[in-house]
Parts: C-alpha cells; structure tokens; sequence
C-alpha cells in the first residue's frame, strides 16, 4: 500500500550524476504525476550522499521498505513506479555471484560495513538540517553542552578515538593537551585538505553529512573553551564546500553557531578557508601558514601546534573524519564506541577502495579488517578474477601490501610493522598487471611537484630518486641501484623537515621489500615482468587462442594490429607504442607480454 | 630565571640554558657542526638544509633532529659524529653538491663532511644555488621583502614575484652578500648596477668619488629618501677636520 511516508532516494552523488542520475529522478517524478501519485510518494534526490557503491550507479532506493536498485537508467522509472505496490523489478536489484539482493544490508557490499561516519551519508539530504536532526543530529552537541571540559574530554579519551587524518594520535589526548595552555585564544582547526591520489572520503563526508563534521567542532570547540573555528578545504571541493556553507549559515540561522551556542553561554564562530593547492599543505604546520595567509610551507620546529599553532595560539587540528565520529561518541557513549575495533584501534575507519577490484567505493568498516576482506568479501574480488598482486594503502606516505600480508588487520599500527600505513584511507587494489617499479615511481614523480621543495633531503631526493626510477623503467638500471635508493631513502626518513618527506620513502621501501625481484628483473634483465614498462615490453598475440573479434585493433591506438575476422591477429612491432591497450582489451588472454629487443 | 642543564656532547660535558639550540651549545664547546642555512645575522632559522642534524638520546629513546633550532629542554646524550649521522650527512652533501655542481664554496666541505661516490645522480647543469634562502632572510629582515622562494618541489627556486623585476628591490646586494655560494648574479658598471632584472642608478661620493650604492638603497637607509651627498668615510673625516678646526681656536 502506498502511504504518505513512502519515498524513492535518488543518489545524485559526483559519479552518480555522471552517469544521468538527475534524469532518472526526473523521469521517476514524471511517472509519478502521471499516475497521480505526486502527492503520496516523495521522490527525494538527495544531491550527494554517496551511497558508497559508484560504480553500480545510478542508485535509487525505497523507503521504508528498503529496496536497492542499481544501475538504473530513464526507461526504469516505470518498473520502479510498479514496484513500490507490485513486483520487484529483479532486474535492477543486485546480483553477485548468482545471488539477488533486495536490501541494502544483505548485500555483501554493505553487510560487512559498519557506519558511523558515513551513517547518514546517502541517506538524508546533506542540506537539510531537519533531516540530519531527524537522525539524531546535535544530540551529542545537547549533552555536551551539560558537560564541563573536562567530561567532554575524559569521554572522548575513553572512547579510544585515534586521528583518521594518517598519524592516529589519539584524539582525547590532543585536546587535553590544547586545553591545558592558559594562553588565549584556543582555535580549533577541521583538515579538509585531502590530497592523496585516489582519496575521496573526507570530500564524500562533507558533501553527504556536512552537520556532522560541523557538530564535530563545535564538540571539540566546547572542550578546548575555542571560540573561532576553521574548515581548511581542498581548493578541488566546490561541492563539499557549498555543502558545509550552506550547513554553517542553516547552524547560525538555528542558533547552534555565533553567540549562544543552543541558548547557553557559550559562543563559536566557524569559516571555510579554500585549500593553497597542493599535497603538502596538508600537512598541519603548512596548512595553518596558509591559513595565516602565507606560503602552504611546514615549518621547523620543536613545538606542537596544540601549544603554539595557529596565530601561534593553543591550536586542536583534526581530520573531518575523525570531528565526524565526534557526534556517535557522544550520543551514544564512549563505550559503545570502544566497542568496535581493535585493542589500539578503536572504531571505524572509511577507506576509498579503487582499482582492480570488482566493486570500488566508499566504505566504512570496524577497525581490525583484514585486507582480504576489504578486498574479497566487500570488494568481490579482482576484476576477471585474474590473480591479485598488491594494495597500496595510504597514498604518497603509505606502500604497497603483497598477497602474503592480505590477513593483516588493518588498524593504525600493524601496517605500519610492516612498512606500510592505513594511513587516511585510500587504497589502490592492483593486479598482476601492475608493474612496481612504475608504481614507486609514479608517487614520487607526484611527490616531486606536491612536496614544498623546502628541505634538501626531500626536494633533492625525490630528484634523484625519480631520476634512478626512470632510469630503471626505461632499461637504464645498473646493479648499485637499489642501494642507492635505499640510502636516499633512510637519509629522507630521519632528515627531512616534515612528515612528507619523512613518510615519502614508504612507496620505494616497501616495494623494494616486497617485489625486489622485479626491479632486478628491470636493472639485470632489462625486462618489466609486468608488462607496463614500454621501453622493456612488446606484446605479441598467441594464434592459437586468438579468436580473430577484433577487439584488439579496435583499441589499438597506433593501428599496429592486423587481421581478418574470425582470424588470427598479428601486431606489427615497428608500429606499437607497448601502451597495453590490446591486453586489456582482449576476452580470451591471447595478448601475451614479451621483452623488447634492446 | 633561566634553569640550567648539563648534557653530553660526543662524550664532552656541557652546560646550557634551558631552551638553548643545540647547535650553538656545540659551538660554544668548539664541537663542529656543519651548517650551511643558518646564519648569527638572523633569529629565525629555515631549518632547511638539514646539514646539521645530530643524533640525541633522551630517555632511552634516540632521535635525529636539526641542532640548528633544537632547543635543549632536558638532560641529553648528544652524537655530533655517530655512524649514522655521518652516512645521512654524507647522502645530505652529496645531494647538495648534485643539485648545485657549481657552487664552488662547497668543495672543501664535501671533504669534510663526507659524499657518496657514484655516478648516478644527476647534476643540475651550471646551478649554484643551494636554496638555503639566506637571502630571503636577508631581504626580509632590511623590511624589502623583494624576493621569496617561488615553486614547490624539485622546482623551488629563489625569484622576485613572477620573475619580473620587483618594485621592492632596492639593489642593495645584502642577498648577494650573504649567498654562500655566490649564486646570485649582478652586474655592475660605471654608473648602473644590474640586478635580479632590473638596473639601479649607483651614486658615488662627491668627494671621493667611491660608490656609495645604489639610490634606492640610500634613500631607504637614510629614511627620508635624502641621499647623501658624501660617503661615510669622507664624512667622518670631515667632522674630525671641523672638531680639529674648533678645538685649535678653543
Ligand atoms: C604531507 C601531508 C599531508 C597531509 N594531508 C592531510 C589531509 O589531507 N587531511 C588530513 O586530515 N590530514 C592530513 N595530514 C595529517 C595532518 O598533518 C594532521 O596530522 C591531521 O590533520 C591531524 O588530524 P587527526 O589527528 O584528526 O588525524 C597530512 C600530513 C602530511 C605530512
Ligand atoms: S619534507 Fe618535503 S614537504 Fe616537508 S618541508 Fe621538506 S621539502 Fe617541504
Ligand atoms: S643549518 Fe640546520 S638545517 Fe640548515
């Protein structure tokens, strides 16, 4: 039965839209007056709030019977229109492994995630204040505010809440510490900043639940007595900072911000400062120089930023994902929050999982995941199943895990062990056809023109390092070189000014670790067992397998392959550029990966 | 009330204030420590170079730090020399001495402070500079502020705003002065001093005929955009002729 509560979500998240999300609701609505059933049924495109699974999108869910359909284009829209008193429409349901699924939470995606963060991303209408409140949203605000300091603080700690922005300081700690400087004023500071390639959880978090991440401040504001706030946002997030602007003016217009902070004494005042630009100004002395209006460059110094920060002021810096479990703890208590995780993890953490694995996203999972699950029971696996080489965790400052590691929790210390980091949560999934030598070289070569250039280790060596890693891609390695990476390395880890160019060696470590054989197989054999390294690889087509589709000349940029219909194809090796193009193109494994003749 | 401390300094006992750089305790002491981006003129240091790192042991735990702006706040067990200090220096020089193959001040130092034999870094061809930006302190502190470090990464590079001239420049040569590696370039004939791409009118004593300097430069220093009509030296000596003059009538 049709009743005023039903409504039809429409996820109108960045991919989402790309994919004609905005149409389908359209049409959904046009079905809906023609059936006049306008009034009955709310279609509520709710204009982000990634629902985490990009690439099955369009996304529409029923409420409140809670059906997901997936890849929904404009001629659904009737199918849909039927289902909300008649049939499903299986079509569009999803199925994995010959399994359907009608809800959200059986679906394997899900079923393993755990959201506090993302708890209402996808779900409300990120600008709307009424919806977030609907959810619980400013109930922990509500307690904090019969809460002196102190009780925010010792609650905080309690829940064991550890920093998300990469290092995992435990963020009890660092407002206790902030609070105790009796010099005035304390400031605190939200780091949206998010630089790392292949990152989007911070820029989701505050396009789908930009409250939270404010609720979280002002929490934190109350603990330190800050009665100034500001959210450093990366220059790229239009989106996320329309979102938090129009959420700040909704906070001011109800009282929750400016001069009495839900009717009681207490007083905030929160801005938005567009990021400078670059990797680097993340980094907690540099972004707080651009802050002031200067260069987005780290400074040297021996004193924490909860003494002397901003303005040289006390200064809380915290990552937007951890101000948004700020609201959870509270609400629900410091126990229940402590309840998920592990022993020195507490919580959840979200990871942005993208590469070669079937299903890429948003995800949020209880700290202690193991990697394997991540990547096999959520993920569902390697595209075409073919075998799984490596993740890369943490971006710039984290390295790439081999198969013999994928039962590691992941939590803010065990990567780490190893050489690696879960750093803020992007995770690149990759397959045997990923070479790591390039891998290496492909962060430092972004390295080279993200760090600030300020220190000799890091500026110098990341020039040099780009330069042996090059050299070795292309066939110009010489025995030494390893070596000589490593010492660059340990040099940039202990001398360099900031954390940037102390952590920027991990990608080159932990792939020398981990796949030492391939960069021998690079610097002795001059071969690039991955097949990526064009200098090093020719690829060539196997007769016997090939079926003659065609599919490989159709996507062959430099017209080097040959062949009739229904017959075998041959590459000409004068005219291929060795881009790869054929191999990911073909569906019978034909293209094989052979040395280049010097 | 400043507190004292006493630490160990390649096994050399040391007292300090609390708060003290390290690396002006080691100086004090006659320990050796190499520094190329600090300078006394300044206050503020870049902490860039990271040349004068040296190990410290606190509380069991040892560290790497900068001595150049490491303030000494409890008692240490300072390693200006250990093995690794000497192998990350030497890595830190060679990677100086391949980015600026000309700056010629720096052979000695290599000896010194030790390199790596190879020959696989590369060399920034006819690059002097070490970007240590004493020159921007320089500039900085005289309150022009002509000059900063522009670009990131391997691309950073000492520069007037966009390269164009700069306004502020008063062509002073105090950044070419305090360069280590004479890396800034300036050029000078008769009457016109040219640098960082734009030409100065120089003055010159109308006594002796010596340069002064530039009349941007003077006219900032006098602070009333007045330029002198003589040099200092002609104008001391001329107070010393008057003071002759009246004391002989006296
Ligand atoms: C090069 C560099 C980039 C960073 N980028 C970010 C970032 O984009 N977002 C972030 O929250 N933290 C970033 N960090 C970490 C911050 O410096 C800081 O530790 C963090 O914001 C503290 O918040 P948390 O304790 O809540 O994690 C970066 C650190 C470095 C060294
Ligand atoms: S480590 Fe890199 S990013 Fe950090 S100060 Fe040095 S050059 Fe800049
Ligand atoms: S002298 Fe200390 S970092 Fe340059």
């Amino acid at each position: 039965m049709i009743n005023g509560t039903d409504k039809i979500l429409v996820c109108c998240g960045t991919s989402c839209i790309a994919n004609g999300a905005l149409d389908v609701a359209d049409a959904i609505e046009a079905e809906l007056r023609a059936r006049n059933l306008g009034e009955s049924v709310e279609v509520q495109v709710t204009r982000t709030g990634c629902s985490g699974e990009c690439e099955q999108g369009p996304i529409v869910r029923l409420m409140p019977r809670d059906t997901m359909y997936y890849r929904v284009k404009v001629a659904d829209a009737a199918a849909i229109v039927d289902s909300l008193e008649g049939e499903l429409a299986t079509k569009l349901l999803y199925k994995r492994d010959g399994e359907t699924y009608e809800h959200m939470d059986d679906n394997p995606f899900y079923a393993l995630q755990h959201k506090v963060v993302l708890k209402d991303v996808g779900i409300i209408d990120p600008l709307s204040l009424d919806d977030y409140r609907a959810r619980g949203g400013y109930e922990g605000l509500k307690k904090a505010l019969e809460m002196t300091p102190e009780q925010i603080i010792d609650e905080v700690e309690k829940s064991g809440l550890r920093g998300k922005g990469g290092a995992g300081f435990p963020t009890g700690r660092k407002w206790r510490s902030a609070a105790s400087y009796d010099e005035w004023p304390h400031y605190i500071v939200c780091n949206g900043d998010e630089g790392d390639p292949g990152a989007f959880m911070d820029g989701s978090t505050m396009e789908g639940s930009p409250h939270a991440v404010i609720e979280g401040m002002i929490i934190g504001a109350l603990a330190i007595c800050a009665e100034e706030g500001v959210l450093y946002i990366r220059d790229e997030y239009a989106l996320a900072r329309d979102h938090i602007q129009h959420a700040i003016d909704d906070a001011y217009a109800a009282g929750i911000l400016g001069e009495s902070i839900m009717g009681t004494k207490h007083k905030l005042d929160l801005s938005i400062v567009r990021g400078g630009g670059a990797f680097v100004c993340g980094e907690s002395t540099a972004l707080m120089a651009s802050i002031e209006g200067r260069v987005g460059e780290p400074r040297a110094k021996y004193i924490r930023s909860v003494q002397r920060g901003l303005f040289d002021h006390p200064t809380v810096l915290n990552n937007v994902e951890t101000l948004a479990s700020i609201p959870t703890i509270l609400r629900e208590g410091a126990e229940a929050y402590a309840r998920i995780g592990t022993e020195g993890s507490k919580g959840t953490k979200v990871f942005a999982m993208v590469g070669k694995v079937k299903h890429t996203g948003l995800v949020e999972v209880p700290m202690g995941t193991t990697l394997r699950t991540l990547i096999y029971d959520i993920g569902g696996g390697i595209i075409d199943d073919r075998p799984f080489k490596a993740i890369q965790t943490g971006g710039p400052s984290g390295g790439c895990i081999p198969e013999s590691l994928l039962d590691l929790p992941v939590d803010f210390d065990t990567l780490t062990e190893y050489g690696a980091m879960m750093g803020s949560g992007g995770m690149i999934v990759m397959d045997d056809r990923s070479c790591m030598v390039e891998v290496a070289r492909y962060y430092v070569d972004f390295l080279c023109e993200e760090s600030c250039g300020k220190c000799t280790p890091c500026r110098e060596g990341l020039r040099q390092m780009r330069a042996i890693l090059t050299d070795i891609c292309e066939g110009r390695g010489k025995p030494g070189d390893i070596e000589l990476l490593e010492r660059i390395c340990h040099t940039m880890e202990d001398a360099s000014l900031c954390a940037l160019g102390r952590t920027a060696a991990n990608p080159v470590l932990t792939t020398i670790k981990f796949f030492r054989d391939e960069y021998e197989a690079h610097i002795n054999d001059k071969t690039c067992p991955a097949g990526v390294c064009a200098k090093l690889t020719q690829f060539a087509i196997e007769a016997d397998v090939c079926t003659g589709c065609g599919m490989c000349s159709r996507a062959c940029p430099a017209g080097a392959i040959a062949g009739e219909r229904k017959q075998a194809h041959v590459i000409d090796p004068a005219k291929c550029i060795a881009c790869g193009s054929c191999r990911e193109a073909c569906r019978f494994n034909a293209v094989l990966t052979e040395r280049r003749p010097a | 009330m400043s507190e004292t401390i006493t630490i160990t300094i390649d096994g050399k006992e040391c007292t300090c204030e609390k708060g003290e750089y390290l690396y002006d305790v080691a100086k004090r002491n006659g320990i050796f420590i190499p520094v190329f981006c600090r300078h006394d003129a300044f206050e503020d240091h870049r902490a860039c170079c990271r040349i004068c790192i040296v190990e410290v042991e606190e509380g069991g735990r040892s560290k790497v730090v900068t001595s150049c702006v490491y303030p000494v706040e409890r008692e240490c067990n300072v390693q200006t020399r250990s093995e690794k200090i000497m192998e990350e220096r030497s890595v830190i020089m060679a990677l100086l001495a391949h980015r600026a193959p000309e700056a010629a001040s720096f052979k000695p130092m290599v000896g010194r402070v030790g390199t790596v034999e190879t020959d696989r870094l590369v060399t920034l061809d006819g690059e002097k500079c070490i970007l240590c930006a004493l020159c921007v302190q320089a500039c900085n502190s005289l309150g022009t502020g002509a000059i900063s470090t522009v670009n990131r990464g391997t691309e950073k590079m000492i520069d007037t705003p966009y390269g164009k001239e700069s306004a502020a420049c008063v062509g002073c040569l105090s950044c070419a002065n305090v360069c280590p590696t004479g890396a800034i370039e300036y050029s000078e004939d008769d009457a016109v001093r040219t640098i960082w791409n734009r030409e100065f009118e120089l003055i010159r004593c109308g006594e002796c005929g010596q340069i002064m300097g530039t009349r941007d430069s003077l006219a900032l220093a006098a602070g009333n955009n007045e330029v002198p009509a003589v040099c200092d030296e002609c104008r001391k000596k001329h107070m010393a002729d008057e003071m002759m003059a009246t004391y002989r009538y006296v």
